[in-house]
């Protein structure tokens, strides 16, 4: 119970506590330390305007603090913690002490350099070490060509694929270390070889005898990446933000994917306004536990195990994202308005300007008919029922032009969200 | 045109098991995946789907099915050193001064022919006892509910396995053309047990054999409502267009790839109608509604989850998992188990009810279980009308009901304090994952049995990552051939 509440409009001091506390006179207190503490705190003027001054100043020496990102980073301990093999895994079992050591298999480790993080970084990126190089040109080949020269890119081990071109493979990786391990540049020579730049198409022979394109006869195909998918409708719609860095952003969720839903403890998801709806995907905030379903649906995995490499499916889940997702009708939307302001002014022209900037080449004589039929037809779904044409151009946040006439904008939303799901945008070729 | 035969369907789509497991998301008369059981199961299976109840937090087996007269007389004395036996407690009730021994505060009574006992929780449960085949002598390793949860779903307490569900699919793909061969059911209600996604994940498993989370509201699937604005038909016509572009694109490339995609966009568009379909139980009738309760009126229920279980089982899904959270009580268990109880017993006593009168409980393997069961001493003051009980890995009941398990039976025993499983002398023992321990049954050993009942040999079923390959069961597992019919 409480008898009584006092409220100070300053930290008071032992000796004021004190009295509060007994009840005695400030009088009757005779440690000089106690009163010293209670004539600065409360009676002397000049005392008590400097400690002002200081307060202020910690709390701006902190607001500035605060606005440094902390960064974790780590460094060596002193002395080594002791390492040791544990029976079966288990932690109270320790049996025999261990040194920091790499593998005999492997180039000794340099005799000069200190037995820590700094000097195992040192001896894995030395000229001599069979593996790191190889490994690594070999993700770089795995990126641009769907597949690695060695395909299990996660193993290089007995248990791991060989190398489908071990020379080339080689060449690669002394090449990257000869060139100061420049990424950019192993890139652009991969991109631009004729090995890349060939067609990716393929007889019936050529499919029977390399299905996988191990050979390499013919130029690559594969499916974009989750991230690769979203960020290229959003770059095609003008929306993606092109900003570098900063925090992670929340972009649209699916509903139903509540972080709530499955976990009370957590905060609800907010979508970002504005800049945080159009960042790469790289900027996505991630939560393991509750992972956004518009990225692992197209095979990102759930970052909970390291993967170096990802299956690549093809699942009616892929469609649902790809047709609905607001994220993706938001950029067919916005990808609409370019298609009528750049696209000049008939059907014919549109249609011959939007697939030609989705897709990157001209349609064929074939396609365009289908692409004209079906912006009739859309037309014709929007012009009986307006309120559609309305409501399909509010979904997202950003607005629909004004300008635009709406029975129009939704038709070629329609076209736009077809390109965006013809296989050809969807896959690599 | 060029046929696409089944061997460049193949080649392009499979991962793992002789190049056959197939696709959760691919139905049975179109896929290989007949062939994938061929190479996977040496017996018939003996079901053909599974509905998995997990009673998520760790359900308290002594006031629910593990009747134990003894520690209601020993109540209020300490846990004894012997029967403790060295266990290493939680940090929870770990340095309790005291430990104090509580029993049950809930009447137990023997029911059906098979005289199985349960507690006054659960009178629903109780009049199907004779469908259901308890395990009393489950143990797994883990203490915390993040771990032993993530054990039970995936067959190893790190995270990053394929989830049960998902080994499933991927073993024997899906037997419905338009809709998800393992989906996920939530029960709707605020929880301090957090669940992870990863439990109905699928590891380093591709995605197509991911755990569908149902949902109850507006959209089941994620993505599946069309955008405001488009019609059936102007989706329809869109579609259609679509299709004829991508026809001419696999024209020119030859990619099979291609009319996987077209055929993919086919069942999302059926998707979009079955999923609605199959999730609305407005016409089920009246005896059918009555049978699992009012709670089944309300979506996202437990009882309403276990009737659109069955709506889904009966469609052809593989594997349906239902998670039914809140089952923590560490303080204030005889309140919170009440509530608890109520919220699940008609709901899973129905689901059982209504499998057998269609005639679908002999090929549906039915679950129920937690993670853990509960201690048998009170965590925090033991008082006349009130106890908590802390995490207990040793031993906890489950039951399993259809699907080829003994109806009317009980497996295993534990001590008279609920602590320990004991042998067939009465005595405690400490059961081993590497070799068989008759009478108790490890998490491993559980997975093999489900696979077992579904024709898949766990020994068998694998998938290759990092250069190893992986199994649900790791190098353990035994089926326990005395649950089987």
């Amino acid at each position: 119970m409480l008898d009584d509440v006092y409220i100070h409009t300053r930290a008071i001091s032992a000796a004021e506590a004190a009295v509060i506390y007994s009840g005695n006179a400030l009088s009757e207190i005779t440690d000089r330390a106690l009163l010293r503490e209670y004539y600065f705190s409360a009676v002397n003027g000049t005392a008590r305007e400097l400690s002002k001054k200081v307060n202020a100043a910690r709390a701006a020496y902190r607001t500035e603090q605060d606005k440094v990102r902390e960064i974790v980073t780590m460094r060596e301990t002193e002395i080594p913690r002791p390492a040791y093999i544990l029976a079966r895994g288990d932690y109270t079992q320790p049996t025999d002490k261990v040194e920091r050591e790499t593998p005999a298999w492997l180039p000794p480790f340099p005799t000069d350099q200190p037995r820590n993080r700094l000097g195992f970084a040192k001896w894995l990126a030395s000229p001599d070490h069979p593996l790191t190089s190889r490994v690594m040109i070999n993700r770089i080949w795995q990126e641009i060509f769907g597949t690695g020269i060695v395909e299990t890119s996660d193993n290089f081990g007995l248990q791991g694929a060989q190398p489908s071109h071990p020379e080339l493979l080689d060449w690669l990786a002394r090449d990257l270390m000869n060139h100061g391990w420049d990424h950019k540049r192993a890139v652009k020579q991969m991109v631009l070889s004729a090995t890349y730049g060939q067609d990716s198409k393929a007889t019936p022979e050529l499919r029977e005898h390399d299905p996988a394109n191990t050979l390499l006869a013919r130029g690559p195909s594969r499916r974009l990446s989750a991230e690769m998918l979203r960020d290229s409708a959003l770059a095609l719609s003008g929306l993606l933000a092109e900003t570098i860095g900063g925090q992670p952003v929340h972009p649209y969720q699916a509903p139903g994917s509540m972080w709530k839903e499955i976990n009370n403890f957590l905060p609800e998801y907010k979508p970002d306004k504005g800049e945080g709806l159009y960042r790469r995907s790289l900027y996505t905030f991630w939560r393991r536990t509750t992972t956004p379903p518009n990225m692992t649906l197209f095979d990102t995995g759930t970052r909970e195990v390291c993967s170096t490499r990802r299956t690549v499916t093809n699942t009616p889940l892929q469609a649902l994202v790809m047709l609905n997702d607001p994220q993706f009708v938001e950029a067919a939307r916005k990808l609409a308005e370019r298609i009528m302001k750049e696209g000049g002014a008939t059907d014919e022209t549109r249609v011959k300007w939007a697939y030609r900037h989705v897709i990157g080449t001209a349609p064929s004589s074939g396609q365009i008919p289908i692409l004209l039929e079906l912006t009739t037809q859309q037309r014709g779904f929007f012009t009986s029922k307006s309120s559609d044409a309305e409501a399909l151009l509010k979904v997202g946040d950003s607005p629909a032009d004004p300008a635009l006439d709406k029975t129009e904008l939704a038709t070629f939303t329609a076209l736009a969200q077809v390109l965006l799901n013809l296989d050809s945008n969807i896959t690599l070729r | 045109m060029f046929e696409i035969t089944r061997r460049h369907f193949l080649s392009k789509l499979s991962t793992g098991i002789g190049g056959a497991a197939l696709a959760s998301l691919m139905s049975e008369k179109s896929s290989a995946a007949a062939i994938g059981e061929k190479l996977i199961a040496d017996h018939a299976p003996k079901a053909k789907r599974v509905i998995y109840l997990f009673m998520s937090g760790g359900p308290s087996h002594m006031d629910l099915f593990d009747y134990k007269p003894k520690l209601n007389e020993l109540n209020g004395q300490q846990l004894p050193d012997e029967v403790r036996r060295g266990q290493r407690l939680t940090g929870m009730s770990g340095n309790q001064a005291s430990l104090p021994l509580a029993g049950s505060q809930f009447k137990f009574a023997q029911h059906g022919k098979s005289g199985a006992w349960v507690s006054e929780l659960l009178p629903h449960t109780a009049k199907v006892v004779d469908d259901l085949c308890f395990v009393k002598s489950l143990w797994t390793e883990a203490i915390n509910h993040d771990p032993a949860m993530t054990f039970f779903q995936t067959g190893s307490q790190i995270a990053g396995r394929p989830s049960l569900g998902s080994w499933v699919t991927y073993g024997l793909g899906s037997t419905n053309e338009n809709l998800p061969g393992f989906v996920v059911l939530v029960t709707k209600k605020p929880t301090d047990q957090p669940l992870a996604s990863r439990l109905w994940g699928t590891g380093f498993m591709d995605s197509r054999y991911q755990g569908v989370r149902f949902s109850s509201g507006k959209d089941a699937v994620f993505y599946l409502s069309d955008p405001d604005g488009v019609c059936r038909s102007g989706r329809r016509a869109l579609l259609d267009k679509l299709s004829a572009l991508n026809k001419i694109e696999f024209q020119n490339e030859l990619d099979p790839e291609i009319e996987t995609r077209i055929s993919q966009y086919e069942m999302a568009f059926r998707m979009q109608t079955s999923v609605p379909e199959v999730t609305d139980i407005g016409g089920e009738p009246q005896s059918v509604k009555e049978l699992y309760g009012p709670d089944a009126q309300n979506p996202g229920t437990f009882a309403a989850n276990c009737l659109l279980a069955r709506r889904l089982a009966e469609s052809g899904v593989r594997f349906i998992q239902l998670y039914h959270p809140g089952w923590d009580q560490h303080g204030n268990l005889p309140g919170a188990i009440r509530n608890q109880a109520k919220e699940t017993d008609q709901g899973c006593a129905a689901l059982i009810t209504d499998l057998k009168q269609r005639g679908m409980l002999e090929d549906t393997l039915v679950v129920w279980g937690g993670e853990f069961g509960r201690t048998a001493y009170s965590q925090g003051t033991l008082t006349k009308t009130n106890y908590g009980r802390d995490h207990h890995p040793r031993c906890f009941t489950a039951w399993m009901a259809g699907g080829g398990v003994k109806p009317g039976m009980t497996y295993g025993a534990t001590d008279d304090y609920s602590y320990n499983i004991v042998g067939a002398d009465g005595q405690a023992i400490d059961p081993s994952k590497e070799k068989f321990t008759p009478g108790a049954v490890h998490v491993h050993d559980f997975h093999a049995t489900i696979l077992n009942q579904l024709g898949i040999d766990h020994t068998r079923l694998s998938h290759t990552f990092q250069g190893r390959r992986f199994r649900l069961t790791d190098v353990h597992g035994h089926v326990v051939k005395d649950l089987l019919a």
